[in-house]
């Protein structure tokens, strides 16, 4: 890393900053971004001119668990590792600002300014995590990622994985979550779902009927810090007393005949053990033969703040082009709060969509009857009627325009259960709050072309581009069908082959992808394209095609966790899609 | 269906378990006696206890690659039988040595189970 080119960003987003005529702003905005920019630039001299930080400076403005800041730097790496990483708050918060401004009625000059922050800033966050990546490696151990993120929506994403793999087996997974867990914590969210799909994929593969309990308390809470405990207890085949105390030991399953018949490296446990200590907390087994296996650890972790949430940050090209194809989109909102009615019909409007915005069900109907509404964005706690209740009525409508609407659910707080529902209710997606833009308009898109208005379109519909990323033409199975010779049987048999492969292909990426194991990843990929060409879930299979140039070419693992997530939060809408299809060809 | 490839051994080496499912499903209507390996282990071992008639192999597989497979029918088993290669989009260069190698046709992925019917009854009539 070289220090002047650090410099010379910097000057510049100062240069920058020192131009933007603040005038116009709310003040106190200003003032925020102004501050950022100033501990930003503290933190940064500090390292260039390689002046000891303290480690109370670091506990001061890092916001972090406690592994992180009970350990002393004791290396040059690791000293700039953690620096690095306050570098990126503030950066951050620069980053974050200036999406906020931009959507301030700003003046021609005064965006193009903004733009220039923006990207100067960007340019400057990849430099700095280029910083990170490299003080990781030439310290030869793992350092732990401290971020705020949605503790429920990682537990969910890993219990999704593992049903669809108990899905041929006779297995209950069961998942209890104490309430009183705060949704945003700060950790690392990759390690723990590292640790958990270790231990219940565990769990799965050595039972074949009955029940895996998955629970998570809050054992202990010192003001912002908490102690949670994680249980996996499962009533499989379990494991011999006598061998239990090496379980944990690299290389080492419980016997050789365990090795031969589930196979596995043996290390799984081993790195479970390790990422937990490291982390802070400690793991336990209790196991009885022929009785199952309870798992049981403790880890760490701080209470985070929903507005320091890491954004998904989707290919803004593609957006570009994703504004020009919802222009003109006529959206009906269900909103009871008066914040997100004005923030929401600012958004839209940008997007020059037609927005119609209210908290209550008669209007609302009223407003699809007569308004020719594209979609629908519904609030699921509204004061006076739920949205489910809403969109029972929609559904219901005698007019077909009306009940035909696509639905998007908003909400804050989404469980399995209210997956379960809103799709009872007739719902077609749901975008969880809070969003970023890029993620509204990637619902928006995808939902709209899929809905009625790709038959019934005005003449004032947009073209079309084909090429776009965000496939919005409609999933058909026609193709296999064909290929298949009508063979209804022989479809669902590649279908489930196609969900074992994928589910299997993300379980690779989440277990290489923090190992930087590239040339596996490499391998993961090239198997898993076919079977996306074959089902022509061409959405996916772009994703791919660029994972893989990412691991051939930069090996950016940032970039390809990006690619990645982007992944995992499109395949349920895919299969979700050939599952309908799957349905309709069964029943016609 | 149509019986006349009645009797023809094929071997299909494919390690995806969903276009193996598809091929040998659409094969198996044409008449052909499928054989399924699915890696180049796997096909090493068939090939020494017995040759099939024709050879249906991925380019991209576990163990032993299709080329390295082609090289060992060719020089190593001194066997003329048909091979027609299945690969990836994008590997163009790989095809060129199988091609060199000896095999007789390509087909690239996504692969139309019609196309590959077609192309083996091409390979067949010239036996």
């Amino acid at each position: 890393m070289k220090p002047k080119e650090l410099i010379s960003w910097i000057s510049r987003v100062e240069t920058l900053l020192g131009e933007f005529s603040f005038e116009e702003l709310d003040a106190t905005e200003a003032k925020t971004l102004k501050n950022s920019f100033e501990l930003f630039k503290e933190q940064l001299h500090d390292t260039i001119s390689g002046n000891e930080i303290s480690n109370s400076k670091l506990s001061n403005t890092l916001e972090s668990n406690c592994y992180t800041t009970s350990r002393k730097p004791n290396s040059g790496a690791e000293l700039i590792a953690n620096v690095s990483h306050e570098l990126r708050t503030p950066l951050n918060g620069i980053i974050g600002f200036t999406d906020l401004l931009k959507e301030d009625s700003l003046n021609e000059a005064q965006m193009v300014h903004v733009n220039a922050i923006q990207n100067a800033s960007s340019s400057l966050m990849d430099i700095v995590n280029e910083l990170l990546e490299y003080s990781k490696l030439s310290a030869k151990r793992e350092l732990f990622d401290s971020v705020h993120f949605n503790f429920y929506r990682l537990l969910r994403d890993v219990v999704f994985l593992c049903e669809t793999l108990i899905v041929q087996k006779n297995v209950k997974l069961e998942m209890l979550i104490d309430p009183s867990i705060p949704e945003v914590l700060v950790g690392d969210p990759t390690k723990l779902s590292q640790v958990l799909l270790n231990l219940l994929g565990n769990a799965i593969k050595f039972i074949e009927e009955g029940n895996i309990d998955f629970k998570i308390i809050l054992e202990k809470k010192k003001e912002k810090e908490l102690l949670l405990e994680f249980t996996i207890a499962d009533n499989g085949i379990g494991i011999d007393e006598s061998k239990l105390p090496f379980i944990f030991d690299s290389f080492r399953q419980a016997d050789k005949e365990t090795s031969n018949t589930y196979g596995g490296t043996g290390l799984g446990l081993s790195i479970v053990k390790q990422i937990v200590t490291q982390l802070g907390g400690a793991i336990s087994v209790v196991s009885n033969l022929d009785m199952g296996t309870t798992f049981k650890f403790q880890l760490p972790f701080t209470v985070g703040d929903k507005t320091q949430l890491r954004k998904k940050n989707p290919n803004n090209n593609y957006l570009k082009d994703g504004v020009k194809l919802i222009k003109g989109t006529r959206i009906l909102v269900f909103e009871d709060n008066s914040l997100n009615q004005r923030l929401i019909e600012r958004r839209l409007k940008k997007w020059d969509c037609v927005s119609f915005i209210t908290e209550n069900a008669e209007y609302g109907i009223n407003v699809l009857e007569n308004q020719n509404i594209d979609l629908v964005l519904m609030d699921l706690r509204m004061p006076q009627m739920s949205g489910f209740e809403v969109s029972s009525l929609i559904r219901n409508h005698n007019s077909i325009t009306v009940s035909q609407v696509p639905i998007i659910a908003l909400t804050g707080d989404f469980t399995i259960k209210d997956k379960e529902i809103s799709e009872m209710h007739g719902m077609n997606d749901y975008l969880l709050k809070p969003y970023s833009p890029d993620e509204l308009l990637l619902k928006l898109l995808k939902n709209k072309k899929n809905g009625r208005t790709s038959e019934n379109s005005k003449e004032t519909e947009q073209p079309l581009d084909s090429k776009t990323i965000l496939e919005v033409d409609k999933f058909s199975l026609d193709h296999i069908v064909e290929d298949c010779m009508g063979q209804l049987d022989l479809v669902e048999e590649l279908i489930s082959l196609y969900k074992e492969n994928v589910l299997e292909f993300i379980g690779k990426i989440k277990y290489y992808l923090p190992e930087r194991d590239f040339e596996a990843m490499g391998f993961a990929l090239h198997k898993i394209k076919s079977g996306l060409a074959m089902m022509r879930t061409n959405s996916l299979y772009e994703i791919i095609r660029e994972m893989s140039t990412c691991c051939k070419t930069t090996e950016d693992t940032g970039q390809l966790n990006v690619l990645f997530e982007n992944f995992v939060s499109e395949y349920p809408n895919v299969e979700r899609q050939i599952d309908a299809e799957l349905e309709k060809l069964k029943i016609g | 269906m149509n019986g006349n490839q009645q009797n023809i051994k094929l071997l299909l080496a494919e390690d995806d378990a969903m276009l193996a499912a598809l091929l040998k499903f659409r094969l198996e209507k044409e008449g052909y006696a499928v054989l399924l390996c699915k890696d180049g282990k796997e096909v090493k071992e068939q090939l020494n206890s017995s040759l099939p008639d024709v050879i249906v192999c991925d380019i991209m597989m576990p163990y032993f690659s299709g080329i390295e497979l082609v090289a060992h029918i060719r020089n190593d088993l001194r066997s003329q039988l048909p091979i027609i290669m299945i690969s990836s989009a994008g590997n163009e260069q790989n095809v060129l040595s199988a091609f060199e190698l000896g095999a007789n046709d390509f087909l690239s992925k996504p692969i139309s189970p019609s196309e590959l019917v077609v192309r083996l009854k091409r390979e067949m009539s010239k036996v």
